[in-house]
């Protein structure tokens, strides 16, 4: 023990027992007066000597002096990083698996928060992209980017740019040599800039400031700014395209004072050589940013919203437009099939995009498909069931009694309520047939032909007026044929026979009726008698003309069925006659043919 | 690479420009241009082994009512004289711009080019002044920016100073002052 071993050492000199009894005496003495100052002392002056602390009170002071000096700045984490670094590089050399197993929990949360800024600086882009394509102000951009020949992407940037940190030096204080620059070889001339950086500051300095009482800070060219920060023995220069925001400054001090903190030995010896500085580009380059017009954000997201509004309602106006023109086709073409005669249309939908119909249709009626396609309805996008019906329409009626009763050219018909009615001339044949069938078509109540005339066909007609206008005409009381007379029955003869040709081209049969007529003189029976003779006489010239005997008949009317005339001597002479009949009958072949058709 | 930083330093009209341009463009261009405040350029030239960057501080001529302003030989690391030979107060002004010089950037390697030596019947500069430079420390060349004649050579020399400087510098004598 050290506080026993200095009186024993004093007393090793020539000291004697009884000596030794009272120092011992005098030692406990002192121990029992001044022992717990002693040890005091003692523990001071080894505390002095070493002048160290213990691990037991670094342990003690440790977790404190940490807190204290993190809360004041950043430099116990700059000291701290290297170690942390090789510490974490040797945990992952002896074993990954434990920094694995340790780092995994925040690894999905990190991945999940990478992407989602992702997809938001997605989201951006097209929100851009959007608000460019919409605004006036982006139709200006693309037109200047035409115009320069710039690609529009630049024009954008350089229009919305904020500011945009380009390139940041550091440039050593006293010599204006380059020691590092950020981004990596993006400035070629970067060691001329920088001393000429240096140059300009001392220009201004000796120029303006003889005194030397402030550096330069900034100076601009123009969107461009140069700021400067200086330090003792190296200043940083920040390149910055638009407008510097005012924490830059700061930020870039910060960065600065970091650098001399840490490069300090470097900075002090430095003697030309900057390859110890490449290690501080990741603090310079934490600098470089940009940023773009975030802060009108409010501004253009509102210009944005109404962009999309306009876009989504312009849509939506083509939309309905196109849907309503459709409609609207559709709705007029389905009016106009409902106005027409002989179409019912029972049910219309759209569905599965197309439009569907379904109804009635009378035969006759006019196509529905061609009726929608001339109303502007696609077709092809229309499925339409018809079934067949008949309809009592006028129209449809008409149309049906004239295909089905065929009647010639000189017949009208036409309907009063219920009732056909026919006008005009027709052969007895068909009036009798018509009579008949127009009965039995539907929705015909009756028939009325009282109006149409029997006749020859109009191919017979003008030929059998001739003949029955001829007149043989004879002397009183004779039979005697004279010139005139045989003349007249040529005629006659002549005339019969184009009739009958006529009349074989349409299937008529054709008779001539032979009427003889006496003056009124004499008795009724005379007369009689006398017209039947004149009647045989130009009967038999006929047949010696070679009209054949089966198509003559001879009727004698005498006096009673007279011609008319204005004066009795000239009704006398024009009733000492013969005069013709033309009967005309379908033969009787042809007209079975046609009940049967 | 290593970066070295250059003062050419001078009387105004002496042609260091003129060096610089020659050295590091080929060029030379009888016109004549002053410098206002400095221009810097430069040039990369290997010595040994080692590529050095040498950053040329082309400074403003020393002129009758303005002296070279000190700030800008501050940090060089070698400083590169010129007089012209045919104008003779131009030598006798280096010893007062050695002074300036060396009070601003520190005992650093120089040397004093005799510049426009093709103009060398016009040379006023006698052999007894050259030896005075000599006893003053300067280490002295001939060139000419006109036919390139000792322009390489004299910046060579001195990019070969500023690499060995560190050992050089106790040989080299103490700076002694013309005066």
């Amino acid at each position: 023990m050290p506080d026993d071993g200095a009186p024993l050492t004093e007393s090793a000199g020539g000291a004697t027992n009884v000596g030794d009894v009272s120092v011992r005496e005098l030692s406990e003495l002192r121990d029992l007066l001044f022992g717990a100052e002693r040890r005091q002392l003692d523990e001071l002056r080894r505390r002095l000597d070493t002048a160290e602390l213990t691990p037991e009170e670094l342990a003690e002071k440790l977790p404190q002096a940490i807190v204290q000096r993190t809360a004041r700045d950043r430099q116990l984490g700059i000291a701290l990083a290297p170690t942390v670094e090789n510490a974490i590089k040797e945990s992952v050399r002896r074993n990954p698996q434990e920094l694995a197993t340790a780092i995994f929990p925040v690894l999905g949360p990190a991945i999940r928060k990478a992407i989602a800024e992702t997809m938001a600086g997605l989201v951006n882009t097209i929100n851009r992209a959007i608000e460019h394509s919409f605004s006036p102000q982006g139709i200006r951009w693309r037109i200047e980017s035409l115009r320069t020949g710039v690609p529009f992407a630049q024009i954008v940037m350089r229009h919305a740019l904020v500011y945009r940190v380009e390139h940041v030096l550091l440039v050593h204080a006293e010599t204006g040599l380059l020691l590092a620059n950020a981004p990596e070889g993006s400035l070629g001339d970067a060691d001329l800039i920088s001393s000429m950086l240096t140059a300009i500051g001392d220009f201004v300095n000796d120029s303006l400031e003889p005194k030397k009482t402030g550096e330069l800070r900034a100076f601009a060219a123009g969107d461009v700014t140069v700021l400067v920060e200086t330090g003792p023995r190296a200043n940083i220069a920040a390149v910055v395209r638009g407008t510097p925001p005012d924490s830059l400054p700061a930020k870039l001090q910060s960065t600065l004072e970091t650098i001399h903190l840490q490069w300090c030995d470097p900075l002090t010896s430095f003697d030309g050589d900057a390859a110890g500085f490449t290690t501080t580009r990741p603090l310079l380059e934490d600098c470089i940013e940009t940023v773009l017009a975030t802060d009108r954000r409010a501004k253009a997201d509102g210009r944005r919203w109404v962009a999309w509004a306009i876009a989504a309602l312009l849509i939506v106006a083509g939309i309905e437009w196109w849907t309503s023109r459709g409609n609207r086709q559709w709705s007029a073409a389905l009016a106009r099939l409902e106005t027409e005669p002989g179409i019912a249309v029972i049910r219309s939908e759209r569905s599965g995009g197309k439009w569907r119909v379904t109804g009635l249709r009378d035969p006759l009626a006019v196509n529905p498909s061609l009726l929608m396609a001339s109303r502007g309805v696609d077709t092809n996008d229309v499925v339409a069931h018809w079934e067949p019906y008949v309809s009592t329409e006028p129209v449809l009626l008409l149309a049906r009694a004239r295909h089905v009763l065929a009647p010639p050219g000189g017949v009208t018909l036409s309907l009063r309520g219920d009732t056909l009615v026919g006008t005009g001339r027709a052969p007895a044949f068909w009036i009798v047939r018509a009579d008949g069938l127009a009965p039995a078509l539907a929705g015909v109540g009756g028939v009325d032909l009282s109006r149409v005339t029997p006749g020859l066909p109009a191919s017979m007609e003008p030929i059998a007026t001739e003949i029955e206008r001829l007149r043989a005409l004879f002397a009183a009381g004779s039979d005697a044929l004279d010139q005139s007379a045989l003349n007249t029955i040529a005629t006659a003869a002549a005339k019969f026979r184009e009739l009958s040709a006529a009349a074989n081209a349409i299937r008529y049969g054709v008779s001539m009726q032979i009427v003889g007529r006496a003056d009124p003189t004499g008795t009724e029976s005379d007369n009689v008698t006398l017209s039947r003779r004149r009647a045989v006489a130009v009967r038999d010239r006929l047949v010696s003309l070679g009209v054949s005997v089966s198509r003559l008949t001879v009727d004698a009317s005498g006096s009673s069925d007279p011609v008319l005339a204005d004066t009795p001597a000239e009704r006398a002479r024009v009733n000492r006659s013969v005069s013709f009949a033309i009967r005309a009958e379908p033969s009787r072949t042809a007209n079975g043919a046609e009940r049967e058709r | 690479m290593i970066q070295k930083k250059v003062c050419m330093v001078g009387v105004y009209g002496t042609g260091k420009t003129s060096l610089v341009q020659r050295f590091v463009h080929s060029l030379f261009s009888a016109k004549y241009h002053s410098t206002v405040g400095v221009k810097i350029d430069r040039k990369s030239v290997k010595v040994g082994d080692t590529d050095v960057n040498l950053l040329l501080w082309d400074i403003e001529g020393r002129t009758s009512d303005q002296e070279i302003p000190a700030s800008y030989l501050k940090g060089a690391h070698a400083v590169f004289y010129v007089a012209d030979g045919t104008r003779r107060e131009t030598f006798e002004q280096l010893f007062s711009l050695q002074e300036l010089a060396q009070s601003a950037a520190g005992q650093v390697p120089s040397i004093v080019a005799f510049n426009k030596y093709d103009l060398k019947d016009q040379w006023l500069v006698q052999q007894a002044d050259a030896a005075k430079l000599i006893n003053a420390g300067f280490r002295m060349m001939t060139t000419s920016a006109k036919t390139g004649e000792g322009v390489e050579e004299a910046f060579r020399a001195l990019a070969t100073a500023t690499l060995s400087s560190a050992t050089t510098q106790t040989v080299q004598p103490p700076a002694r002052h013309g005066n």
